[in-house]
């Protein structure tokens, strides 16, 4: 808790800032005026307020007609726009509530200055407004003159698709510069956020992708990275992730890696996240920025070959007054669906189990010395086959059996609705010099699943102070987070059958077949063992499992402004998660039962307990600790006439270290803390096969350490406000591979041009403002931690029987071993129609990965039946398309976004040739094949079920073939077929809002296309070795002849044979199309404030619904599956209920 | 204010710092391992760390075993042995069902890898004169390892040695480098054999001469002979593998007396035992997955073949040591030599004894072989039952060392071996396998002397992945 006191101590100050006191009579002014004298409007004023005016001068003369309609105004917004055009000067008393009224002083002279946009370029045909004088124009090269009258007047230039500015007179004798903003949209105001500095959009050449504090708000989840999911274009959320198969959650732009880290680099502001994303508030994130091209992310080098995410942090602006805002929400979910994965039913899986028993398959069972589990249904049969019952008994009790769905027990003890509860509070504020964002957050997650819950707190405090003004910013960043995740209910109950009944009538736990058989365990030891039973209710009511973490950042930022356009910058960044996994194992879980009984020595009747008859505590602490330290230097300023440099170049170091340590304590009690000694030594043999033992032993201490050199340097040239040239370069240097340190570095570069043709002289395509095209190319890289170039051994952990130390070698030596490079190429346009009614990008691109790390299979004969090193190339070509329209429907507005990306992954090289068809469709391992994508389905030639014995029929050397272990062992591939890609090739989203008022209605519709997968069904083998629960498939098996024309389930057969089931599982009839159609979420929002609503006690409150998962619309199966949720249940519908208040 | 500005130009001198920082140090800095418990092998330490992984080198193959006639399995137990006993148990053509990863080859092939690295390693190290013992006994346990691994290779792969073929006759791969990117074709049996004896010998004149002690994973100088034995013994040169198993019973030759065993305990004889001159097990003992699980003490439907069963005399304690009965009348193998439930592949004396009788049989020294079975025997049988056998009662003492042979080292690894052997002099064993299913089908697969199938084939996935290696021809 030191830490946490600390960080409240350090952000104390800033807490006690007053708040400056102003205090106002609010009157409400609702008036319209059309082209009315100055003097009548004033009249007008009078008669609603009470306000009177005098003047000095002949003020009526040169004032000038006004119009203006307001409505609940206040005295001051009346009046600025009663005066803006006019050369006057007015003066407001509220306390005696007068208005005077003076002349401008006249000052004839003439006023002299250039236009620009904010790259520098000079803008040409600028609309400029004297202030009731008249109106003048820049010439081409932004240079403008005007004649000014009276002292004091505002100069307000305008422009199609720029902010417009107002600016007052500049001194006599000076030049004036005036820099105009466009705002032709979110795109071009929009600034990125690249880690190393933030960028005006449109003064990059790279493929950025920003969601804004509004998007993401509009998304509620505890983890942030959900609140981008289906709103950034060409980021992919796979939900159906496969296991072994190195797939990642987040894909920017497809796939460029096979073996190597497929995950997309986190940054939290300045530097690389290496903490559990859910340590994140998402209520402390101001926007994310998705660095997608190689210009966008080169500045991240050997790790951004995946993309880059970065997650900035809300910080206070300056001047902006001190804000306090609160939001909470509380999200219920529905129960999980357990009935959503097809099982087979009980009474077929006793039928199965019938079967089996007749063909004498358990025979070896019953008279195991080993006590294999048997199932209730079993156990009954070889009752009845040994006469112990009757066969009515037999039958009673077998349809007893079958009326039992264990689901139903799972469904009532195991899950529960869900609800997770958010609290939120910040402070702002600052003046010029100083600035400070805090924030405190409460989440509580109360899962789906009973006994698991959530808890975290974070807090984050930013400050920024000036040291000296306009030379030295001193920004420090203090962010805590600590969690509590209850894990005692793993959902895998560990029950292989469907009928298990869990609970009697009163709620009681019942014993389940489990281990050992039930028959076994009942008189086992004769009473001096402990209870052997396997209970799941009470494994998940006597579970003690939690993490406990704690994660620090501390963060201190220097910039020094060297001279004008010159800048030094220093960061450092100190942070240190610690994780405390502890799991105790009770007297009343059978973990520690059944390890005090299987250890149990029985000689003679007394009994001897090597495993101490008390709990068993397993402690797991982690800690990692960085520290990182980057210097750099930045430039920015005019270079020859009309063009603008930037250049930044720097170095950084970064040092993580991490800790582990695991152990056991055996005859742990709770209470005391106390623990008794073993004999980890000895070995005893097992007390139902007599297999010698030793103690299982745990007490490990591990150390990892990731160090990273890296220097680059970045630049670009801004021509004529619409020539662009960007430039990067980047070399990484680390202590991964174990090369000599000169061999360690890789260094990566990328070159880029933008073009804003709508700048052009010649262009005329007046209903298309602006258009932009850019083009960049270069190298990011990527990182495999698990490889070297050397032989390299791993110390076993543990000695050998004969006491010594061992060791395993994990890898062989590979000195041609290299890092990941990607290529990327990028082309885009950026693109907005008059009154940004349409506006969009459309990029395309390439991305090649080179050198990728390939774990290619190696002939068995040289000792390693893998090889892993730098053998395979892939290239990811695609497009990503954004639309935004917006369209005014009497009083609602509609923004309809589109977003729409097209990726298509293909190896290019892949050096070993696979063994078999059978390693392509392989679970679990990755077989990439040269020329189809890294993920793709494969699947064998069907030939429908043999009309004799319902097998299924294959193809082997073009005849129609029942030969499974030569159709899968088979290494000609053209064998089999191409079925499609895994993962979807073409996806996005279609969001649409809709702002009436006060009111905002939301929606988001996700699509996924040009992909497939592969449907389960009954698979025998798996059925009969009771590891899998079977597929009602089963009722449609082929039973006669005949039915394999109505069916494609093969018929149950006695096999030992898992061919004949793979090669089913392999073939085409269980292909299926994923393209899907989803209505992701619907957002509701009602804002009042204090524009609308001038009586509300605090600035806004804003009260949202938000209901996500809600369904699918459409989907291209008919087997009734979601294709994000294949092999899993599918998360259930939420419901969020949320409000914010700004205070 | 202006102090801090002074100061603050001072600002220039931190890149200046920094850099200069980085290249001072950048080399300790990025030399630091990755991780604790990696280490890239270069010290004798680490050699011996990994001649000293038993779950590596203390394994032999099991699918001899498997394919020979020690048990049987009934119907029901068949069905579900795993495919590669399945159907090694019915000498099919094909036995892997498709599947690759095979242990039986990549495990010994594994073992090989390790030498490799080690003896490679060894060779580049600077030596100092204080180790040399040290580095002996590693380069001399290197290749003793080496050669035991391409004898069992040999045992299951290539056929058996035969001197009028073996230069034609194809052997199995020799690999003597760890570079992994070349791969190897297959030798000739000469070539295979020629190996390993050449590296035992060589591992003979660099192993240390302790006698066998409690660190039974380090071989000496007696177990690379004891080996040399059993390689000359396959070979068939019956003085050579005499004349080896003598050298080792001159200096080392204890046997346990069987009747000092506790044969009612669970674990009657330990893995330390004083008859084992190298201790190893089973594919599948305890430090590995379970592979070969239809020999394992634990397998409830695995059952010895009878004739062997009803060999061993009443008073033989053989039968209660190495085997536990079972209801209806059947037996399962007992824990053996490993103190394991997975049998024991290692070397022991009792075997030396058996094929220095056999050498001296063949070599019509009847009196020295008879001389070794009567030793043997007295500590096998229950004391003051044994009566020495003489050269008189005695028919065909060459007979009887065989059977002896057959009944001390069951389930030993070692009878696949000897049925190819005696059936290339003429011993005409025809092995049968009978499988009742439950509608009383009987089936029947026999296996004829000299058979291809003797043969293993070689697992499909070194074949489509090494174009250099050939299969073996099978029958059927």
């Amino acid at each position: 808790m030191r830490p946490l006191k600390l960080t409240v101590f350090l952000l104390l100050p800033f807490l006690i800032k007053s708040r400056p006191a102003y205090c106002q009579p609010a009157i409400a002014i609702t008036l319209t005026e059309k082209n009315a004298p100055l003097q009548k409007v004033l009249d007008d004023i009078h008669e609603k307020t009470g306000y009177t005016y005098a003047g000095f001068g002949d003020w009526p003369s040169v004032s000038r007609p006004v119009s203006f309609s307001v409505t609940n105004a206040s005295i001051d917004e009346v009046l600025s726009l009663c005066f803006r055009d006019q050369p006057l000067i007015y003066e407001v008393n509220t306390v005696d509530r007068t208005i005077s009224i003076r002349v401008r002083p006249k000052e004839d002279r003439e006023v002299h200055g250039w236009v620009f946009d904010e790259n520098r370029e000079p803008m040409a045909r600028v609309s400029i407004h004297v202030v009731g004088e008249g109106d003048a124009m820049s010439g081409d090269n932004g240079e403008f003159k005007v004649w000014v009258h009276y002292a004091g007047v505002h100069l307000v230039f305008s422009m199609v698709g720029y902010e417009r500015k107002e600016v007052a007179l500049p001194e006599p004798g000076r030049d004036l510069q005036v820099e105009l903003a466009s705002h032709v949209g979110t795109l071009e105001v929009v600034t990125v956020h690249t880690g190393y500095q933030d960028q005006r959009k449109l003064n990059t050449t790279g493929s950025f992708d920003v969601v804004d504090n509004d998007l993401l708000n509009r998304h509620v989840a505890p983890n942030i990275l959900d609140h981008i999911d289906g709103v950034t274009s060409g980021v992919l959320f796979n939900k159906n992730i496969a296991s072994g198969v190195n797939q990642s959650t987040i894909s920017v732009r497809g796939r460029s890696t096979i073996f190597g880290n497929p995950n997309p680099l986190i940054i939290l502001d300045n530097f690389p996240y290496n903490g559990d994303i859910n340590n994140i508030n998402p209520a402390d994130v101001e926007n994310i920025t998705v660095l997608k091209d190689a210009a966008a992310a080169a500045i991240w080098g050997a790790f951004a070959g995946n993309g880059v995410i970065v997650i900035t942090t809300k910080k206070a602006k300056a001047g902006q007054g001190q804000r306090i805002s609160f939001t909470t929400s509380q999200t219920g979910s529905q129960k999980v669906n357990l009935y959503y994965p097809q099982v087979l039913s009980s009474s077929d899986y006793i039928d199965i189990e019938q079967y089996l028993f007749r063909q004498g398959w358990y025979d070896g069972y019953f008279t195991s010395p080993l006590y294999p589990a048997l199932t209730p249904a079993v156990e009954i049969f070889g009752q009845r086959s040994r006469g112990m019952i009757t066969a009515d008994d037999s039958a009673r009790q077998i349809n007893a059996l079958k009326k039992i769905d264990t689901r139903k027990d799972v469904d009532r003890y195991f899950y529960r609705r869900g609800l997770n509860s958010r609290y939120s509070l910040s402070f702002s504020g600052g003046n010029e010099k100083d600035q400070y964002y805090l924030s405190a957050g409460y989440d509580r997650n109360l899962t789906f699943l009973t006994h698991d819950d959530y808890d975290r707190v974070t807090l984050l405090g930013n400050n920024s102070y000036t040291l000296v003004p306009k030379k030295l910013e001193l920004s420090t960043n203090l962010i805590f987070a600590g969690s509590t995740t209850y894990l005692n209910n793993s959902g895998n109950y560990g029950i292989n059958y469907p009928y298990a009944k869990l609970a009697d009538a009163q709620r009681n736990p019942l014993p389940v077949a489990y281990g050992l058989r039930l028959p076994y365990v009942d008189t086992a030891g004769g009473g001096k063992l402990l209870d052997w039973h396997y209970r799941p209710l009470d494994e998940l009511r006597n579970a003690n499992n939690v993490v406990h973490l704690n994660d620090y950042r501390i963060n201190l930022g220097l910039r020094y402004c060297i001279r004008k356009g010159l800048e030094a910058r220093a960061y450092y960044q100190y942070s240190k998660t610690d994780s405390n996994f502890v799991q105790y194992f009770s007297l009343k879980t059978y973990r520690a039962r059944n390890l005090i009984n299987s250890f149990a020595q029985d000689s003679a009747g007394i009994f001897n307990f090597p495993v101490p008859r008390g709990g068993i505590l397993n402690e797991n602490l982690s800690a990692i600790s960085g520290n990182n330290v980057r210097l750099l230097l930045s430039y920015n300023d005019s270079l020859f006439r009309n063009g603008w440099l930037s250049l930044m170049t720097g170095s950084e170091v970064r040092d993580i270290e991490g800790t582990g340590r695991v152990n056991w304590l055996y005859g742990y009690n709770p209470e005391l803390g106390s623990s008794i000694p073993v004999d980890y030594l000895h070995s005893y043999p097992n007390y139902t096969n007599d297999q010698p033992m030793q103690l299982p032993y745990q007490d490990t201490r591990t150390g990892s350490a990731e160090r990273y050199i890296s220097y680059y340097a970045n630049g670009s040239y801004l021509y004529r406000g619409r020539y662009m040239l960007s430039a990067s370069v980047r070399r990484d240097e680390s202590n991964l591979f174990g090369v000599n340190a000169n061999q360690k570095g890789v260094p990566l570069w990328s070159v880029g041009g933008a073009w804003e043709l709508s700048k052009e002289q010649f262009y005329r395509w007046s209903s298309m403002p602006f258009l932009r095209l850019r083009v960049t190319n270069g190298y990011n890289g990527n990182i495999d931690r698990n490889v070297s170039a050397y032989t390299t051994a791993v110390i076993n952990g543990g000695l050998n029987p004969y006491n010594n130390i061992n060791a395993s070698i994990v890898n062989p030596a590979n000195p041609s071993l290299r890092w990941e490079r990607v290529q990327i190429f990028n082309a885009g346009i950026d693109f907005a129609t008059k009154e940004n009614r349409l506006s969009g990008t459309i990029e395309y691109f390439i991305k090649s990965g080179i050198d990728l790390i390939g774990e290619s299979p190696l002939d068995p004969t040289t000792g390693f039946s893998t090889f892993t090193g730098n053998t395979a190339n892939m290239i990811n070509h695609g497009l990503d398309m954004t639309l935004q329209g917006n369209i005014n429907i009497g009083s609602v507005r509609w923004n309809a976004v589109l977003l729409f990306s097209f990726a298509r992954d293909r190896v290019t090289r892949y050096l070993a040739k696979q063994g078999t068809v059978r390693d392509y469709m392989s679970v679990g391992t990755i077989n990439p094949l040269k020329g189809r994508p890294l993920y793709s389905i494969f699947a064998l030639p069907w030939k429908g079920l043999s009309a004799q014995t319902g097998d299924p029929q294959g193809l082997f050397q073009g005849k129609m073939s029942t030969d499974y272990a030569n159709i899968l062992g088979s290494d000609i591939l053209s064998n089999m077929i191409y079925k499609g890609a895994a993962n979807p090739t073409l996806f996005g989203s279609w969001r649409n809002t809709f702002y009436r008022k006060q009111w905002e209605l939301s929606f988001n519709v996700i699509y996924k296309f040009g992909y497939v997968f592969r449907r389960s069904s009954i698979f025998y083998y798996n059925v009969f070795i009771q590891a899998s629960p079977g597929h009602p498939d089963y009722e449609r098996r082929w039973q006669t002849a005949g039915d394999e024309k109505r069916t494609n389930v093969p018929s149950l057969v006695l096999s030992t044979d898992p061919n004949r089931d793979d090669f089913y599982r392999n073939s085409e009839a269980l292909i299926e199309r994923g393209d899907n159609v989803r209505l992701q979420d619907l957002q509701l929002g009602y804002t009042l404030g204090r524009p609308t609503h001038p009586n509300l006690p605090v600035q806004a409150i804003k009260f949202y619904l938000y209901a996500n998962n809600i369904g699918i619309l459409w989907k291209a199966n008919h087997a009734g599956i979601d294709p994000d949720y294949v092999q899993t249940l599918s998360p259930p519908k939420t419901l969020a209920v949320g409000v914010k208040i700004d205070y | 204010m202006s102090q801090l500005l002074k100061s603050i130009n001072l600002l220039w001198l931190i890149p200046a710092l920094w850099m200069l920082g980085i290249a001072c140090h950048k080399q300790d800095f990025l030399n630091k391992k990755p991780s604790t418990t990696l280490v890239v092998p270069t010290t004798l330490s680490d050699f011996q760390a990994l001649m000293d992984n038993v779950k590596v080198f203390g394994l032999v193959p099991t699918l001899g075993e498997a394919s020979a006639d020690n048990y049987f399995v009934s119907y029901p137990a068949w069905l579900i042995l795993p495919t590669r006993e399945h159907n090694a148990y019915i000498w099919a053509k094909d036995i892997y069902g498709g599947q690759g990863e095979q242990q039986d080859w990549n495990v010994p092939y594994q073992q090989v890898y390790y030498a490799n690295v080690v003896l490679e390693g060894i060779k580049k190290m600077k030596l100092a004169p204080d180790s040399v013992a040290q580095w002996k006994a590693i380069e001399g346990a290197a290749l003793f390892c080496r050669a035991f691994a391409f004898y069992n290779l040999a045992q299951l792969f290539a056929p058996i040695y035969d001197s009028t073929t073996a230069s034609t006759d194809l052997g199995i791969p020799i690999r003597t480098s760890s570079l992994v990117d070349t791969l190897s074709a297959r030798s000739s049996v000469q070539v295979t054999y020629d190996q390993i004896l050449n590296d035992l010998h060589n591992a003979e004149a660099f192993l240390p001469t302790d006698l066998p002690g409690k660190v039974l994973n380090r071989p000496t100088e007696v177990t690379a002979q004891a080996l040399l034995a059993r390689v000359y013994l396959s070979m068939r040169n019956y003085t050579k593998a005499r004349l080896c198993a003598d050298s080792v019973l001159q200096v080392y030759s204890t046997l346990m007396d069987y009747s000092d065993l506790a044969v009612t305990t669970p674990v009657p004889i330990n893995m330390l035992n004083p008859e084992t001159l190298y201790q190893a097990s089973f594919l599948g003992g305890p430090n590995t997955v379970a592979y070969f699980s239809s020999i394992s003490a634990n397998y409830p439907t695995t059952w010895i073949d009878t004739g062997l069963i009803k060999s061993y005399d009443s008073n033989d304690l053989r039968r209660i040591t190495f085997y536990r009965s079972r209801p209806s009348d059947t037996t399962s193998l007992r824990f053996g030599y490993t103190g394991m439930a997975y049998p024991f592949g290692g070397l022991a004396v009792d075997e030396l004894f058996l094929i220095r009788a056999e050498g001296a049989a063949k070599a019509g020294d009847a009196l020295a072989a008879i001389n070794d079975i009567n030793i043997l025997l007295r500590s096998r049988w229950k004391p003051g039952t044994f009566t020495d056998y003489t050269v008189a009662s005695v028919g065909n003492v060459l007979e009887l060392v065989r059977t002896e042979r057959r009944k001390e080292l069951a389930f030993r690894g070692l009878r696949w071996t000897d049925l190819r052997r005696l059936n290339k002099e003429g011993a005409n064993i025809t092995l049968t396998r009978v499988l009742v299913d439950s509608a009383q089908n009987t089936k029947r697969y026999t296996l004829a002397p000299n058979n291809l199938n003797y043969t293993l084939p070689i697992p499909p996935d070194v074949i489509s992945l090494n174009g250099a290696i050939q299969q073996n021809p099978r029958n059927q």
